[in-house]
């Protein structure tokens, strides 16, 4: 909310400085964002008045003007001028010689010299109102009232040395939607004396009335209005409600307009101006019926239905209740004589939601939905009123005032034990009362405890927690300690099953991994055709078309960082992620830390791309394949288990399902060929994805004895068919290892020369021992005679010689 | 007494080398050091026999070194003597193993000259036989002792010779694959779980797709609230089992109700309080230098019989002085407004040094949680309560390291995010 400070300082005018004011707002939780002087610095610029115009004997477009500056010289000043409306009798703003003008783009301010302007003798410059900095108008001279006192200082004059506040309010508060309301605060946190709320009488001369029926009392508590006939709609705004209202940001529009947002800003008392001419019968006030429509002020037609409070007449819906206008029943400029001047009371609810779900907000609306006060209703329509007649002329008829449904004011009881330990400082009982009168809060003592009734317009005070937090605010956070916190002490240890993701974190990261960031939502493109997800979880409100859906794999993201840092001239990318995935899952239910039909879990994924090591003088350059990768998954998770298997995104002959203990925990591959493209890469990286609650798992030590005896190791050179994979060579071996073998592996593969082109040799390293005793030959070769046999049963396999 | 010699002997094993060295400027000079130990006669005989005598400030050097080797010795007679001396030199001057073998032969051989003294002690009345026979025995210890002295150092130097010849240039990089880095968001967070674990908070995550209750209703903001329009929220194409559309996550607080809901039994029989902090993902439709549609933070909930506002400002001030590793840091609680909470505080903070001097940065939310809220936990708000908090991470981590644009955290660069490796 903007306004002027002189505006505020009109109501209360606490003895601090404007710095001081807005720090003290701030801290009592009226958040002021900006404070900037209602004008940019200038000096000698006075009111002048035009007494004669000529035009200039060497241009068109220039003319001579005489000015009276009155005892800032002792004669006329002869200015050359020109702009189009500068004629005699006019007063405008003249700056003399000498005078410095608002700052330009450069930041240098502009001073005005003696000069001449072709052979004619110029003696300071008349001003329009860009040049003053106030406003961007530029319609020529910034033409004055015809009394204003020549010769004044023009800043002292339009009250320019002022400075406009901007402060964000909290949903809360409502009853700081107004700038008096705003004064009530300063009161309340200053102590300076707080002027009535403005007031007016209006003397009633009509006795029109137009009738009006509450007929929906859960939307509308009270509802008010006043006819005023033979106004004067094109009447001019007075300068200083226009001022007020510029300088609260809001545009100037016409007499009856303005005087009703001047009175919303002022008292935070939304109100609606009819044209009276326009409405037809009575007015009735209800919940909108499905099918209406209704033109609003703004232009727009919305569509009604019975969630929507409306005011309408016997033609249909006029007005959408508590938050626009209608078109049809707007008051003119050139049309409107007679009006009718309505203000209500909606119910918050009533309101709440109502704007947003036509996709605007209004002024009044942001008030309703909030809460405004009820109970000075005719008070405030008196005083719009007062402003009509005064400023548009008329007559005014009685106030029609039905009040069907208002709140009531529950007392609310605040211990004052429970005030100081929620606080955490003994505030006194006397401090609290002295709080309570300032926010004038009717408030009663009774040993223990405070009984408060809050007053209309606040709509926050409806629990002890309410009035704990008014009496913090008001005591100050300042003045509450920061005490070190006061605990009993308990361990907390990171049980040893499960690593903890940071641990995960930094042992991906210790092989050459950065960690990087990637949205949840990505391309919807990318999950259908890279994820291989059909139905991925759709976003209703996406930001962006490339951000429309929920990622079910980490992959496509981290591609696309590959695809970047590439762009960028990286040649070589190793990175990953520890992030959430979402996918439909018929079978999620809602529990502790579940959602019912979305699983979500956290996985891990890696993209490896270009040379194994970065390019050095050590090593030779090789591009990074699948068992580099595969060395780091399994660095993560022991017991890994690769199985072949194809999956969209992978290389269908690079590609495996990764499991551990039989469960499944996610892929690795190197990248289909057919998606470098999409992801503008010259070379395939190798990828893999995850369950990170499967990468914490930690299995625990099992000890065993250290074997004192020797330990034999015997390899053998297995031929095989191509198509043999390698773990299921040795599972077989396993399979038929007696108990003295300890480990079988595979240490060399072999194709080539001396081998049918269908097959391959297999090297494995077998190492037996007895913890008890040293081996015999004779075990050894019985041992590995079985060995050999079950491959060749198993696979044909024959030893290679 | 031949320990003296040996120590004399090991101290001055570069003299010879570095005498060869100074004499290398001129050829002549080498070689009368050369030939004088190549002869075993008497020193100044044998220099008289050269045209080019050495320069008398090395022939001094050289007479020193033998005169003291001779002197640790005990030798008295003048050949035994320049047999020592020659011995000395001709040992310093083997620059291999077969050339100091050689030269121990020409002393210690079957022709040496010390097997020759003793050969000619066959001559000598019994009594000159003993004090002689005692002088060459000294003068054969001796020279053991100078050929033992010189192969230690002979092995040195070839030892040496080959590791000068195996010298790498340790300049170079390391080899291998290097390091990788954890992202400067995660370091944040992963600081806040430590800092907040030493006064004993639990970490937990929640779900990110989220119900409407535990993002808002749960938290005293039911639909229609104005207050939610403070947060642009993020729909997703499915419904709760309340029927309301499930939702990406606002803030953490959800993770307040779905922690305490999980340990609201262990607070109110055993007294154990609600001590946690939930770091995460959260989400907001918004998208400019200073806001991101997607972005972290972390939220923070004790919960207990008589925690206050006043230990809120306590615990959140030394957190915010601990992790910027300043205690000059200014932090300010002023009041705001959260749903959730009552009272409830923005927390401001000031560097007092750096950039950002002087200016008040906001920080955080933070307040009193809200009695409905407690309720809504399982707890009974007469008997506990206490605070909670929620912070940005990306900002905590801008503020830190004087990052200015905050879509760099998402962009996975690597000149980016390798600063923070």
């Amino acid at each position: 909310m903007k306004f002027s400070e002189s505006w505020l300082r009109s109501f209360c005018n606490p003895s601090m400085t404007t710095d001081e004011l807005a720090h003290a707002l701030t801290m009592a939780g009226l958040e002021v964002e900006e404070v900037k002087p209602a004008a940019p610095p200038f000096t000698k610029i006075v009111v002048g008045e035009i007494v004669s115009r000529e035009k200039h004997p060497n241009a068109d477009r220039l003319s001579v003007c005489m000015v009276n500056v009155g005892s800032n010289s002792s004669a006329p000043l002869q200015i050359v001028c020109g702009a189009p409306n500068a004629r005699a009798g006019i007063r405008v703003p003249c700056a003399l010689v000498g005078a410095e003008l608002p700052p330009g783009d450069d930041g240098k301010s502009f001073v005005i010299k003696q000069a001449k302007m072709r052979s004619v003798e110029s003696n300071g410059m008349l001003c329009s109102a860009r040049e003053l900095g106030i406003s961007e108008s530029h319609e020529g001279l910034l033409e004055l009232a015809s009394d204003a006192p020549i010769g004044l200082n023009v800043r002292e004059y339009m009250g320019l040395d002022d400075v406009v506040f901007e402060i964000k309010l909290t949903p809360n508060k409502a009853d700081c939607l107004s700038v008096y309301g705003v004064a009530r605060e300063v009161h309340a946190i200053t102590g300076a004396p707080l002027a009535p709320s403005p007031s007016r009488n209006v003397q009633r001369t009509l006795n029109d009335v137009l009738p009006a029926t509450v007929l929906a009392p859960d939307l509308c508590g009270r509802f008010a209005g006043r006819v005023i006939r033979g106004v004067n709609a094109k009447a001019a705004t007075p300068a200083w409600m226009r001022e007020r209202l510029e300088r609260a940001g809001q545009r100037s529009i016409s007499a009856l307009v303005d005087i009703s947002n001047y009175v919303m800003l002022e008292l935070g008392r939304p109100s609606h101006i009819f044209d009276l001419d326009k409405v037809h019968g009575a007015l009735e006030v209800r919940w909108a019926k499905k099918g209406e429509t209704l033109k609003l002020l703004n232009g727009n037609t919305v569509e009604l239905d019975d969630q929507v409070g409306v005011i309408a007449d016997q033609n249909g819906v006029e007005s959408l209740a508590g938050i626009m206008g209608g078109d049809s029943t707007a008051v003119d400029l050139e049309t409107t004589r007679n009006v009718y001047v309505e203000a209500a009371f909606w119910h918050p609810a009533a309101i709440q939601g109502r704007s947003r779900r036509f996709n605007f907000s209004t002024d009044a609306g942001h008030r309703f939905e909030r809460g405004v006060d009820w109970e000075t209703i005719p008070q405030h329509i008196d005083y719009i009123s007062a402003l009509i007649l005064e400023i548009c002329g008329g007559e005014a008829g009685p106030i029609d005032d039905r009040t069907v449904n208002v709140p009531t004011r529950k007392a609310v009881t605040m211990r004052i034990a429970r005030a100081q330990k929620v606080i955490g400082v003994a505030v006194s009982a006397d401090e609290m009362s002295a709080i309570f009168t300032r926010l004038g809060l009717q408030h009663a003592r009774d040993a223990d405890k405070f009984t408060v009734t809050p007053p209309s317009y606040r709509f926050d005070i409806e629990i002890e927690e309410d009035l704990i937090e008014e009496i913090a605010r008001i005591y100050g956070f300042d003045n509450i300690p920061a005490l070190p916190p006061r605990a009993r002490a308990a361990m907390r240890a990171q049980p040893t099953d499960r690593r903890s993701l940071h641990e995960l974190r930094r042992a991906i990261a210790a092989r050459d991994y950065f960690e990087v960031i990637n949205y949840s939502f990505v391309d919807e493109l990318w999950e259908k055709e890279v994820a291989g997800n059909a139905n991925p979880i759709r976003l209703l409100n996406p930001i962006a078309s490339q951000m429309a859906v929920m990622r079910s794999s980490l992959i496509p993201g981290l591609l696309a960082n590959v695809a970047h840092n590439a762009k960028h001239r990286a040649d070589r990318v190793r990175i990953f992620e520890l992030g959430k995935v979402f996918m439909r899952d018929a079978l999620a239910n809602d529990g502790e830390l579940g959602i019912a039909q979305v699983s979500q879990p956290l996985m891990l994924g890696g993209v490896a791309w270009g040379a194994v090591v970065a390019e050095q003088w050590g090593e030779r350059e090789r591009a990074v394949d699948f068992f580099d990768v595969k060395a780091d998954v399994e660095a993560l998770i022991p017991g890994l288990v690769c199985t072949k298997a194809t999956h969209p995104l992978l290389h269908p002959g690079r590609s495996a399902k990764l499991s551990v203990d039989g469960q499944f925990a996610g892929w690795i591959g190197e990248l289909h060929p057919e998606h470098l493209k999409r992801f503008d890469l010259d070379h395939a990286p190798v990828v893999f994805e995850v369950s990170a609650s499967l990468a914490q798992l930690n299995k625990g030590a099992a000890f065993e004895a250290v074997a004192k005896t020797p330990l034999v190791r015997r390899d053998l050179a297995l031929v095989v068919e191509q198509s043999v994979e390698s773990d299921a060579l040795i599972k077989q071996l396993n399979e038929a290892a007696d108990p003295v073998i300890r480990a079988i592996d595979v240490f060399d593969v072999y194709r080539g020369a001396n081998l049918p082109t269908d097959r391959k040799s297999v090297a494995i390293r077998v190492l037996m021992q007895d913890t008890e005793r040293t081996l015999e030959d004779s075990e050894i070769d019985a041992a590995i005679k079985k060995l050999v046999s079950r491959a060749e049963t198993a696979f044909g396999a024959t030893l290679r010689t | 007494m031949n320990d003296r010699l040996e120590k004399h002997l090991r101290e001055s094993a570069g003299f010879i080398d570095a005498l060869l060295a100074s004499a290398e400027q001129s050829d002549a000079s080498a070689l009368a050091i050369r030939r004088q130990a190549e002869v075993p006669e008497s020193t100044q005989k044998f220099i008289a026999q050269f045209s080019t005598p050495l320069p008398p400030a090395t022939q001094k050097l050289i007479d020193d070194f033998v005169e003291s080797g001779t002197q640790l010795a005990q030798l008295t007679d003048s050949i035994i003597k320049t047999h020592f001396g020659s011995a000395l030199l001709d040992f310093g001057l083997a620059r291999d193993t077969a050339y100091l073998e050689n030269a121990k032969a020409k002393y210690l051989g079957k022709a040496g000259a010390v097997t020759e003294l003793l050969k000619g002690m066959a001559q000598l009345s019994p009594e000159e036989k003993k004090t002689r026979g005692a002088e060459i025995n000294r003068a054969k210890d001796a020279i053991e002792v100078a050929l033992k002295v010189r192969r230690e150092s002979l092995a040195a130097q070839a030892l040496n010779k080959q590791l000068a010849a195996e010298s790498i240039d340790v300049t170079l990089p390391g080899r291998g694959r290097g390091v990788g880095g954890i992202h400067p968001v995660i370091k944040t967070w992963q600081r806040c779980e430590e800092i907040f674990g030493s006064i004993g908070f639990d970490v937990a995550d929640g779900p990110e797709i989220e119900a409407d209750w535990y993002n808002f209703t749960a938290l005293n903001n039911p639909p229609n609230h104005p207050a939610r329009s403070m947060q642009d929220t993020f729909y997703v194409d499915m419904n709760g089992t309340d029927g309301l559309p499930l939702l990406l996550r606002t803030h953490t607080s959800p993770m307040q109700v779905r922690y305490a809901k999980m340990h609201a039994n262990d607070l109110s029989s055993k007294g154990t309080p609600i001590k946690v902090i939930a770091p995460g993902r959260t989400y907001r439709v918004d998208s400019d230098a200073t806001h991101s549609p997607m972005f972290h933070q972390i939220e923070g909930l004790w919960i207990d019989e008589n925690i206050s506002f006043a230990d809120l400002k306590g615990v959140y001030t030394d957190f915010l002085r601990r992790f910027f590793e300043t205690d000059a840091l200014q932090v300010r609680f002023r009041p705001s407004y959260f749903p959730f909470t009552e009272p409830s505080a923005e927390i401001d903070m000031k560097f007092d040094s750096g950039p950002l001097k002087g200016r008040w940065l906001e920080i955080s939310g933070s307040g009193q949680v809200h009695p409905s809220v407690v309720k809504n936990f399982g707890l009974d708000p007469e008997r506990f309560i206490g605070f909670a908090f929620g912070s940005g991470l990306e900002r905590l981590t801008m503020l830190k390291h004087g990052i200015g644009d905050l879509r760099l955290f998402f962009e996975g660069d690597l000149r980016f995010l390798k600063q923070f490796a």
